[in-house]
């Protein structure tokens, strides 16, 4: 068992060593601005997702208003940059601060009163709504459903701003490596929250606390996508109620958690490898020509891969080997039973 | 004087909440999912109604009639194809949510490709004309669409509570497996629900279109607000539906006229959650949580 | 006799006007098999969901080791050495069986390694070491029960709370579980609710007997069956609806 332990953790320490490497591989090489867009927005969404699995897919608390955390940290470092020119450094945090105190707020009597299961999501989707809506009349603070842009300034690391796609990459990048390798440092957080999953009474009859474990993932979750809500408007430099907090935000992170593998260490990052890539050239090749197919597509897609594949493209090697498993077992027992003996 | 006039179109505006969600509480009761694209299923019956009415400009009530049967086949294609597969999965209740709003960008951007962002109205012989009734003003549309609402919702409870497929559908949403047991055939009650839940909320935007535009993305704000209305009143509690409509309209009307639009969404939205913690299974539900 | 492990001490709670639980006393005593016993509906299962919480009283004591675990949450009161089962199963379905026992262990635990070296332990005492990497939602009954026990096992209790870990069983696999049960008792102090009555009568020190949640008779195997009102109670209501 042990061994098997450290063959694992081996071979995924290496996985991550690979992947940052191709990636910081791509910052020297002279791919065109298009493609250098594309892995920038995977990595970010890797880093997204990441931070939504923690919480929804690992818990299966299906959480479709992640949006307003996101939201809240771009708003906070965003005003904060522009009226008083704070650094989007120090901006960040406060933000993720912030959305942790509302994630509290929400998360607190969803979990004391173990809201699950649908009501939990439209709570979640409630919880969106209100902070657009909030952010769409606080015209004085946000403009309202303007938006707002980043003021420019020509790069600099103090202000979070660069001329060139390539800073942009190697800090997404650094934050989705801590971002995984936090998760995968939780590791008995993990199968504490696999086993609220599951069955929650069953947990706790365990000695597991559902509720302090629910909130704590809840906590970092909502950090962590607002930080990236802070990334959002650094690299985008416009966002508006609508993007930032709208249902299509949220959606994407569940699509593209579910299907790289919901409650899985890289599933996410699998997910926004193809998720992204894939829309965004759909996007850029199919937008002009009709508005609207690209997300007709992208519906399509969610429905069919919940149907036909719900744990993910991760799982294909396993059920592949389950197959062929099956199919071995089955030999056997019809050998075996040509034999004579029987098989329980 | 202001808090009649707010009384009288509250109860309205709640007469036509109530329609929305009823479909979707029906759905939610009998087959234990939620149906995220309910506001895009509203959104295809607008545009059915208005593509209807301007080709031949007869009676929202005549193009509900027309429309009831054209959502019912419509929503046997989505249970066939979306709901039905995901049904007894050990996933089901995540998974259709997921699969249901994946179906939301589905429809909208379907909308959008075929009949583009604009809005678009129709023009009935009593659009923008109001009655007054001692000395509140009310709208003749709404009061139309509030009478019609009133008309489905009694056929409706009638059906699901003195007819015999009435009780065969409340037996399955009591108890999937006793229904099982006693032989009635519960797939095709899931099927029929379905349909009708869909076709329900299909006539529900026939009977809006004259007084709301429609658009692609016009079943969003109506889908939100369905859902608040029947978490309100209950979820699969059909008489909740009705007191969470009213409920609503009330507090958006008044909210509206005292505050703003947007502060009335919040207000509702907050009270939506306020009933989500404290009796998720709301006001007239009768389950325990879930 | 030695000291009470646990004192229930006039415990009641009552659901939407009925009283489930009724003026409930008992003591437990240490390295004891206790048997609690009653026809459907006694309450039996009530009172494991009290004692641990699920439930929260509505009047009375509850006291573990002479303190009162009344308003502690289910974990906390499982962390004080108080483990229960589940009259239905409650395996973690997409978890191995390996990782549904390393669950129980973990809060118990230093690391999660720590945590790791103790499940094969375990499986051994429940036999289940073949069907370690299968998942937990395909096992059988027997397993899912086997399982139930190991989880509870897992957790290292002082007191162990059975709740009818043998109904569904075949009777050659209930022997091996009361086998199993009665090996435990050196190390530990165990409550059976069961239901099968040859069960409860072979393992039990002492037997109390529930009826509408009121406790009704208390004392070894002997002495409750030979009771008058338990056999009205208990024996002569279920013999005549079994004619």
């Amino acid at each position: 068992m042990k061994k098997q332990v450290d063959a694992k953790n081996k071979k995924f320490i290496l996985t991550l060593v690979i992947i940052s490497v191709a990636l910081l591989a791509c910052t020297v090489i002279p791919f065109s601005i298009y493609v250098k867009h594309i892995i920038i927005q995977t990595v970010f969404y890797a880093f997204m997702a990441t931070a939504w699995n923690m919480m929804c897919g690992y818990t299966g608390r299906l959480s479709l208003g992640h949006s307003a955390y996101i939201a809240v940290g771009a708003y906070t470092s965003l005003i904060l940059y522009r009226n008083h020119n704070l650094t989007p450094w120090v901006g960040m945090l406060l933000g993720g601060i912030l959305a942790m105190a509302l994630m509290f707020l929400i998360a607190f009597p969803c979990f004391r009163f173990g809201l699950k299961g649908p009501y939990f999501t439209l709570s979640s989707i409630a919880v969106m709504e209100i902070v657009r809506y909030l952010l769409t009349s606080m015209r004085s603070l946000t403009s309202g459903s303007l938006g707002m842009s980043l003021p420019y300034h020509k790069t600099n690391l103090f202000h979070f701003q660069f001329d060139h796609k390539e800073p942009y990459l190697v800090v997404f990048l650094i934050f989705w490596l801590a971002a995984v390798i936090l998760v995968w440092r939780m590791e008995r957080t993990r199968y504490y929250l696999e086993a609220i999953r599951e069955d929650d009474d069953a947990a706790s009859a365990l000695g597991i606390s559902v509720t302090k474990n629910l909130i704590k993932v809840a906590l970092m979750s909502a950090f962590m996508v607002a930080l990236g809500g802070t990334f959002y408007v650094q690299y985008y430099r416009y966002i508006d109620p609508i993007t930032i907090c709208g249902p299509h935000m949220a959606t994407n992170l569940a699509l593209i958690t579910i299907i790289g593998g919901s409650g899985t260490l890289l599933g996410p990052t699998i997910g926004a490898a193809l998720v992204i890539p894939i829309s965004e050239i759909l996007r850029t090749s199919l937008g002009d020509k009709l508005s609207g197919l690209h997300l007709f597509i992208y519906g399509i897609v969610l429905i069919v891969m919940i149907i036909h594949m719900p744990k993910g493209v991760i799982s294909i090697p396993d059920v592949i080997r389950r197959k062929r498993e099956s199919k071995k077992a089955h030999i056997e027992t019809t050998a075996s039973e040509s034999g004579g003996a029987s098989n329980e | 004087m202001i808090v009649l006039q707010i009384l009288a179109s509250g109860i309205l505006l709640g007469g036509i909440y109530a329609l929305i969600s009823v479909g979707l509480n029906l759905i939610f009761g009998v087959i234990k999912i939620v149906n995220m694209a309910h506001g895009e299923f509203l959104m295809i019956g607008m545009y059915a109604a208005y593509f209807i009415y301007t080709a031949t400009q007869i009676n929202v009530g005549l193009i509900s009639i027309i429309i009831f049967p054209l959502m019912m086949v419509l929503g046997y294609i989505i249970y066939r194809l979306v709901i039905k597969p995901l049904l007894g999965t050990a996933e089901t209740e995540t998974n259709t949510i997921l699969a249901t709003s994946g179906l939301t960008f589905v429809l909208q951007n379907l909308a959008l490709m075929l009949w583009t962002a604009d809005y678009r109205a129709i023009k009935t012989p009593t659009s923008s004309q109001s009655f007054s009734l001692g000395k509140i003003m009310l709208s003749v549309d709404r009061t139309y669409a509030f009478l019609i609402c009133l008309v489905l919702v009694i056929v409706l409870y009638y059906i699901l509570m003195r007819t015999r497929f009435g009780a065969k559908v409340r037996a399955v949403s009591q108890d999937k497996n006793a229904a099982i047991l006693m032989g009635i055939n519960v797939n095709f009650i899931y099927a029929l629900t379905f349909c009708v839940g869909i076709a329900l909320v299909g006539v529900a935007g026939a009977i809006i279109t004259p007084i709301f535009s429609v658009y692609p993305s016009v079943g969003v704000f109506f889908g939100t607000a369905s859902f608040i209305v029947v978490v309100l009143g209950g979820l699969g509690s059909f008489t909740g539906a009705l007191l969470g409509g009213l409920i609503i309209g009330l507090v958006e009307t008044a909210a509206g006229v005292l505050a703003s639009a947007e502060l009335a969404q919040v207000f509702s939205l907050l009270l939506f959650l306020l009933v989500l913690f404290v009796k998720p299974q709301g006001l007239l539900g009768k389950n325990a949580r879930v | 006799m030695s000291e009470a492990i646990l004192q229930v001490k006039g415990v009641s709670k009552s659901f939407g006007g009925l009283k489930a639980t009724n003026d409930v006393s008992f003591d437990l005593y240490e390295h004891e098999i206790l048997g609690i016993i009653g026809p459907n509906g006694a309450g039996k299962s009530t009172l494991f969901n009290l004692i641990t919480n699920f439930y929260q009283i509505d009047e009375g004591d509850i006291l573990y080791k002479g303190e009162s675990i009344v308003g502690l949450t289910p974990d906390v009161v499982c962390r004080k050495g108080l483990t229960r089962t589940f009259q239905v199963a409650k395996p973690f379905s997409g978890l191995t069986v390996f990782d549904n026992i390393l669950v129980g262990c973990l809060p118990g635990s230093a690391t999660v390694a720590e945590a790791r070296d103790k499940v094969d332990g375990i499986l051994e005492i429940v036999k289940l070491n073949d069907l370690a990497h299968e998942p937990g939602g395909k096992l059988t009954t027997l397993q899912r029960k086997r399982l139930e026990l190991g989880k509870a096992l897992a957790t290292n209790p002082d007191v162990l709370m059975l709740d009818e870990v043998m109904t569904g069983l075949k009777p050659h696999e209930m022997e091996e579980m009361m086998g199993l049960v009665l090996k435990l008792k050196e190390t530990k102090t165990i409550m059976v609710v069961e239901h099968v009555m040859k069960v409860v009568m072979g393992i039990s020190d002492r037997i109390i007997v529930l009826d509408h949640g009121v406790k009704i008779a208390e004392g070894t195997p002997t002495e409750v069956t030979n009771n008058p009102k338990v056999i009205e109670a208990y024996l002569g209501r279920s013999a005549k609806k079994h004619a």
